[in-house]
């Protein structure tokens, strides 16, 4: 079965850690992962200027370390994104801002990417709050 | 069409129960997992989840009118019902 | 045939960016012809009332995304009866007011949802 996962909460949040430990059971459980959809300040898990104190557990790079092994589509909203201050290379250059902070595996697009994965995927399941 | 419904917040179970068919069923994840107190839950005729780690991450005891799955059966679920809907 | 998604707004217009962000997956719906509804539930229906100044505290005025959704198709437009009743809201002229029981099978009819 097809699931399109959207992420709406920031990695420290509970709920980023939940939407990763599903998804890691998603594809463990033999089912695939059409696409995973970052918005709202689920955009943040894509920012590589993140960092976890040592003794807590790295959501973001679990998440970037998830979608390289399973070669996964990971999108970030660019609208939310901008708005959240995660760029990549062309945004920031686009803007003029002084530093990029979104690289790959992460692609920046629009809503559009979102309703795409919610049309090929069986399940649209949705993680965000606390 | 049945669907499951992922209640995080702990204020949101009553206003979520109020557009939730019999049919249907609550998986409490998070602080919704707190919602194992709320005995509005279990009038509706709802079935209810609980999400393990989260019960067990509280201490919270499990009621004999929900069930406890793990991730990989937080997956199964989704399958089973016809679409979830993440109550924030 | 396209899978129908129903977006569940439930915030206030102007605590922070969720109203604008759900307006914004209808409206990116519809651009695309998508079957999409959305329904304002709880707080969600203080979006839809009326005389709002929106400059007073410098933010997004959303009635102007809330009229695009005729524009771009989007004809499903819900009100939680029990959320407007709740916060003395009178019948909005653009949404269709729902009592709990047909929201749950307006849920019911959609492939899809989203909670905001």
């Amino acid at each position: 079965m097809k699931f399109a996962i959207a992420v709406f909460s920031a990695a420290h949040a509970p709920s980023s850690r939940r939407a990763l430990l599903f998804a890691q059971a998603v594809l463990a459980g033999g089912h695939e992962i059409v696409r995973l959809f970052f918005y709202q300040d689920g955009v943040y898990n894509a920012s590589n200027t993140l960092v976890a104190p040592q003794d807590e557990q790295d959501v973001a790079r679990q998440w970037r370390e998830l979608v390289n092994a399973h070669q996964l589509d990971g999108v970030v909203c660019i609208a939310a994104a901008l708005r959240r201050g995660v760029l990549n290379a062309e945004e920031a250059t686009r803007y003029q801002r002084s530093a990029a902070n979104l690289d790959a595996p992460w692609a920046l697009s629009g809503l559009g990417q979102l309703h795409d994965a919610a049309q090929a995927a069986d399940r649209l399941i949705c993680f965000g709050g606390p | 069409m049945w669907y499951l419904t992922l209640l995080l917040p702990i204020a949101a179970s009553p206003r979520c129960l109020r557009i939730c068919g019999a049919e249907d069923a609550i998986l409490l994840c998070g602080d919704g997992a707190y919602g194992l107190h709320n005995p509005a839950l279990r009038t509706k005729g709802v079935k209810v989840f609980v999400l393990a780690e989260d019960m067990q991450a509280r201490n919270l005891p499990l009621p004999d009118w929900a069930d406890s799955v793990d991730y990989p059966g937080f997956v199964q679920l989704s399958l089973d019902y016809s679409k979830v809907n993440t109550w924030l | 045939m396209s899978k129908s998604l129903l977006v569940i707004s439930r915030q206030a217009p102007w605590s922070g960016p969720s109203a604008r962000e759900a307006l914004d997956i209808v409206l990116a719906g519809g651009a695309f012809d998508l079957p999409i509804g959305v329904l304002f539930m709880d707080d969600g229906v203080f979006q839809l009332a009326p005389h709002q100044d929106a400059k007073a505290v410098q933010q997004k005025d959303l009635s102007a995304n809330l009229q695009a959704l005729g524009l771009f198709g989007i004809d499903e437009v819900f009100a939680c009866r029990h959320s407007l009743g709740e916060r003395g809201l009178t019948q909005p002229a653009n949404a269709q007011p729902l009592d709990s029981e047909a929201i749950s099978r307006l849920i019911d009819r959609y492939d899809q949802v989203i909670t905001l």
